[in-house]
């Protein structure tokens, strides 16, 4: 199909109807949506109040300008990982109970009678049926909150690890 | 003012130590706890580690907090292992028993806690026998099956955990640094000043005094 068929043309200017957001707030709302933990985004601690205070209380102890801006970043940029950590560990995906627990041999007949009055077919049923069955494996396959949280949590490991090796290099070159 | 016996002089100390301890804490989020986890608990835990700091410096305090909080991890980490496992018995009962049973999984976790625990109503011990009776299974073999099929998600939990020794190698290596730091500092000091009280008129200003 050319960029120029018509069933393209109608497609860009159907989309040049679609709501999307437009203000402001809604555009950096909406830039969030697929956003996780956060942890691979560059942080700016310099202009925080916390990093700054930390900068002149580690310098108290006797290290180098550079080594306390290096200390902070260190120490905040690992407190940011572990709030990640907590936050992840807390709030894992939702089980649905539903799909979980549910019959699917059952679940024919009900797919029958609710396609029955659209004159569907056998085909649509069983499509229907091994389509729901499909989803139920894979709410299945993920396991209860305790593996979901588990499966999450592990995927931070990498961030720890950098957080930590970050600090500790710190403080020890300072 | 403190005297130093090994030098025989005075040390300024200008700070109580209590006060410059908890300087850096306030600056760093606090550790988060789980509704049903002690606060008492943890805070002995961290007094216990504080109480073995020689020179509790604020920063050595905030990295002592965080290995505490690696600590209580660990613990965490230690209990989802066994919740793992009792998550995967109730699946695998569930399916056993998913033909005939009206509850659904969660109900029969709870049920299977209750028995494991041995609080058990009649209902719910009725139901567990049932369901293993359901799957020709033993309490044991249920054990044996779910522990193969938790096995990929323990193993993730026992990650976990090495990452929290991990990063308890990486503070106590900091806070060693941050300790041998401070007491090559004050050693400098003390003989700096023992110098300039051997040598109270010229002594320790020699590097000032006029070349002959």
């Amino acid at each position: 199909m050319t960029p120029n068929h018509p069933r393209n043309l109608t497609n860009r200017h159907n989309a040049l109807k679609s709501t999307g957001p437009r203000s402001v707030a809604g555009k950096q709302a909406s830039s969030q949506n697929s956003r996780k933990h956060g942890l691979n985004s560059a942080p700016d601690f310099e202009s925080s109040l916390e990093y700054r205070a930390l900068v002149d209380l580690i310098a108290e102890e006797g290290f180098s300008a550079f080594a306390c801006a290096d200390i902070a970043a260190g120490l905040l940029n690992y407190r940011r990982v572990m709030d990640a950590y907590y936050d992840t560990y807390t709030s894992p995906e939702p089980v649905d109970e539903f799909l979980r627990d549910a019959n699917v041999k059952a679940s024919s007949p009900i797919f029958r009678e609710l396609l029955s009055p659209s004159g569907s077919e056998p085909q649509d049923v069983r499509e229907m049926a091994a389509f729901f069955a499909s989803m139920q494996r894979q709410e299945r396959r993920k396991g209860g909150p305790v593996s979901r949280r588990t499966t999450d949590t592990h995927k931070l490991i990498r961030y720890q690890r950098n957080g930590i090796a970050r600090l500790s290099r710190a403080v020890r070159q300072g | 003012m403190l005297y130093n016996d090994h030098f025989g002089i005075y040390v300024d100390v200008a700070m109580p130590v209590e006060d410059k301890s908890k300087s850096l804490l306030p600056f760093l989020s606090s550790p988060k706890l789980l509704p049903n986890e002690s606060e008492a608990e943890f805070q002995s835990g961290l007094q216990s580690l504080l109480s073995e700091l020689d020179n509790p410096s604020p920063l050595a305090v905030a990295l002592v907090s965080q290995l505490n909080e690696c600590l209580w991890w660990i613990k965490r980490h230690t209990v989802d292992k066994e919740l793992l496992l009792h998550e995967a018995m109730a699946r695998l009962l569930f399916k056993a028993g998913s033909h005939w049973m009206p509850s659904g999984n969660s109900k029969l976790s709870v049920a299977l806690e209750h028995y494991l625990d041995g609080i058990a109503h009649k209902e719910e011990a009725d139901l567990i026998e049932q369901a293993l009776t359901g799957g020709n299974l033993t309490l044991s073999d249920l054990r044996v099956r779910a522990f193969k099929d938790a096995a990929k998600h323990i193993k993730m939990v026992d990650d976990l955990i090495h990452r929290q020794h991990q990063t308890m190698r990486h503070l106590q290596r900091s806070i060693d640094s941050i300790d041998y730091k401070s007491r090559l500092l004050k050693r400098m000091d003390l003989e700096l000043a023992a110098l300039e009280s051997k040598q109270p008129v010229k002594g320790a200003l020699t590097l000032d005094a006029e070349p002959s």
